[in-house]
């Protein structure tokens, strides 16, 4: 590996996409989307109380979904479409070898996509000056979103080097990254509910039908007072326990599926505001807590008892839940991770020269 | 650091390329069946066949970018196999695809593969310069390749495989798209090549195009590089002369024609204005000048009709291309022990 040949290969590639009037067009189209993005959530988010948060959070978001969905035509078709316009096996004739030309392509593909990001930061400034976010937050989603702009567009590179048509590539590209991104909900949600449990619920409650008359009896742990006049006297009488039966999803079984998906990591990765009730105060930490929530198991045997004070559920803040719960971002980002550079590999193999097996319908120059 | 590569047995480190039973097939299809050939440092070697003979793929193997299904190749001695990097160090390859940075001016291209080959950004510009001039693209230097015509492109092609001042120059199909003026400087910079001790190899079917360059001629049909004595007895066959005569026409002339040389109307033939005679040798041919003049005619035209490796490339095809291999013929031992003692 050597530094002057990939950053020759890095300059070459982006010199050609710099040289293109089309990519000033598509980053203009970038700018005015975020500026109609942030006009829209000061509007939305305004009226709440430290609306900072909320804003800067939707425009990560936004970016995030923005770069998903520009960065596979940026690297879909790095290699094959190189080899169709014959630019390719010059360079591979070179010194320069395999891997140099696909970490250089690679890096290429990554600097292109984080030009989108940069052109986000203005709005993402805006946005803290308008109410604030807290320094952890930025740096921290700001750091999520240039990996998954680096994990797609290593995705992207791998697969135009598998797959010999950079069309089928990029197609490819798309559908990897919508796996990522909606096929790990699909998944998370019907998995989910074919793992079903049973659970057994046991219940008695309190025989209203025995007391006749003015008077009712105090509750457990009640007191008569002339809000609440009942009559201490009375002894209460409790039902017999009674049993029944039905399934829930079992949701923390597969919340682990939902661990590889770009925005679950941006939101579970990055460090949550709670206000005074321990809500979450951005769209991060909201979905970090439905995430975190997934993971706690259903209660298999569930007793609600009327006539035992204090016995209801799980009565945790979102703050509660988030913080006796796994963080799960490291274990999507190293599913991604993989993925990544199995594909690498693959591209690699298949890119190598002198070129071994040829898959139908490639050539080499 | 790469270490030399080991020798295989039999073939000797020499400088060149020297190519031994190579093979190779793109699934079904058998591009390349038996390729054994040497090209020679300080020569420029052509590499002649037919549309689909294999000159293509044959080139890419030995440029680095194919490995071969069998046999070996060796370029200055070294297997461009197992040791790709120290190859393509050595070698200068010239595609037969038009492949152009369209973004990049003529300079940055240069300037770009020379850094690819390692050179200091200084010193890949000074040669990027160099080689523009030795191209004749100075005027259109700061064009993006994209404007360039194909014979321009062509020029830009050749000068890219030349950036690191290749031992071994392989160029497929150079001459096409290129201009008189191109073709004659293209012509001068091999010749300067091979005299400077250099290999090159330069495949191509225009051949009267190859004539004037190549030193040496390799025949490659149906993937098979034709045994060097049936290229010597095809080049020995009977070929054609162009004959003209000063104001006959040739219905007349090809009497008078017959009768100087004392052979039967019928075996001449006409072609316009001229009577085409076949001769044995070149021999045969000057004996036959000799008469024609001696017989007062006036001759004003006396030349072959074909080039020489036209002629050897028809009489090798035939017009159908050969289906299999030619049969390996055994050295007959007898043979030259017999030619020895007699």
């Amino acid at each position: 590996m050597s530094g002057q040949r990939l950053g020759t290969i890095v300059g070459l590639e982006l010199t050609q996409r710099t040289r293109s009037i089309a990519w000033y067009v598509l980053l203009g189209v970038f700018a005015v989307l975020l500026a109609i993005v942030t006009g829209l959530s000061f509007l939305a988010w305004g009226s709440a109380y430290r609306p900072g948060g909320a804003i800067y959070s939707t425009i990560v978001y936004i970016t995030l979904l923005l770069v998903v969905l520009v960065s596979p035509t940026l690297s879909g078709n790095a290699i094959n479409g190189d080899r169709d316009a014959a630019t390719l096996a010059p360079v591979q004739v070179t010194l320069a070898s395999t891997l140099e030309i696909l970490i250089g392509k690679f890096l290429a593909a990554w600097v292109t996509g984080l030009a989108f990001v940069a052109v986000s930061v203005p709005f993402l400034v805006l946005a803290t000056l308008g109410g604030g976010g807290a320094p952890a937050t930025i740096t921290v989603s700001l750091l999520v979103l240039v990996f998954e702009v680096g994990i797609i567009s290593a995705i992207g590179v791998a697969l135009s080097g598998i797959l010999s048509r950079p069309l089928f590539s990029v197609a490819t590209t798309y559908l990897v990254v919508a796996a990522l991104v909606v096929g790990t909900l699909i998944a998370f949600a019907l998995v989910g509910m074919t793992m079903r449990s049973e659970v057994t619920s046991h219940f008695r409650s309190i025989e209203y039908d025995q007391y006749t008359g003015d008077g009712y009896p105090c509750l457990p742990g009640e007191t008569p007072s002339d809000e609440n006049p009942c009559d201490d006297d009375i002894e209460v009488r409790c039902g017999e326990w009674e049993t029944s039966t039905h399934e829930v999803p079992r949701f923390d079984q597969v919340w682990w599926l939902l661990a590889a998906n770009p925005f679950v990591i941006l939101a579970d990765a990055t460090p949550t505001q709670y206000d005074e009730y321990g809500n979450p105060n951005d769209l991060f930490g909201q979905i970090k807590f439905g995430v975190r929530a997934a993971q706690q198991p259903p209660e298999l045997e569930q007793r609600w008892d009327d006539c035992t004070p204090g016995s209801q559920g799980d009565q945790r803040t979102p703050a509660e839940v988030v913080d006796q719960s796994t963080p799960s971002w490291f274990v999507g980002m190293t599913l991604q991770l993989l993925l990544a550079a199995g594909l690498m590999w693959w591209a690699w193999a298949r890119t190598r020269t002198p070129a071994g097996r040829l898959p139908a319908g490639t050539r080499i120059a | 650091m790469p270490s030399p590569a080991p020798q295989a047995p039999g073939i000797p480190a020499e400088p060149g390329i020297v190519v031994q039973g190579v093979r190779r097939a793109f699934g079904e299809v058998q591009a390349v069946r038996n390729v054994t050939l040497r090209a020679h440092a300080g020569r420029v070697t052509g590499l002649v066949g037919p549309n689909g003979s294999g000159k293509t793929t044959l080139l890419l193997m030995l440029a680095s970018l194919l490995a071969p299904d069998a046999g070996s190749i060796r370029i200055d001695g070294v297997d461009p196999v197992t040791d790709p990097q120290a190859a393509r160090a050595l070698l200068g390859w010239m595609p037969d695809a038009l492949g152009a940075w369209n973004a990049l001016t003529s300079r940055e291209t240069l300037a770009v593969t020379a850094r690819l080959y390692g050179m200091p950004r200084a010193e890949a510009s000074v040669r990027a310069d160099a080689l523009l001039g030795e191209v004749g693209l100075v005027d259109l230097a700061d064009a993006p390749a994209r404007v360039l015509s194909r014979g321009q492109k062509q020029r830009l092609g050749l000068a890219r495989a030349l950036v690191h001042d290749p031992r071994v120059l392989l160029l497929d199909e150079p001459a096409s798209g290129l201009d008189p003026q191109a073709r004659i400087d293209l012509r001068l910079l091999l010749r300067r090549f091979a005299a400077e001790g250099r290999t090159v190899l330069v495949s191509s079917h225009i051949l009267s195009e190859l004539e004037e360059v190549v030193d040496d001629a390799v025949f490659l049909m149906a993937g098979v590089t034709v045994d060097p004595a049936r290229v010597e007895a095809a080049s020995r066959r009977a070929r054609p002369w162009r004959v003209r005569l000063a104001g006959a026409e040739a219905s007349v002339a090809v009497e008078q024609v017959a009768g100087a040389l004392r052979i039967p109307v019928e075996s001449l033939g006409v072609d316009r204005r001229d009577v085409m005679v076949s001769f044995e040798s070149e021999d045969a041919a000057a004996g036959a000048l000799r008469d024609l003049v001696g017989a007062g005619l006036d001759v004003v035209e006396f030349a072959a009709a074909q080039g020489a490796l036209e002629r050897t490339f028809l009489d090798l095809g035939d017009g159908r291309p050969p289906q299999a291999p030619p049969p390996s013929e055994p050295p007959a031992p007898g043979e030259d022990e017999s030619e020895a003692t007699s």
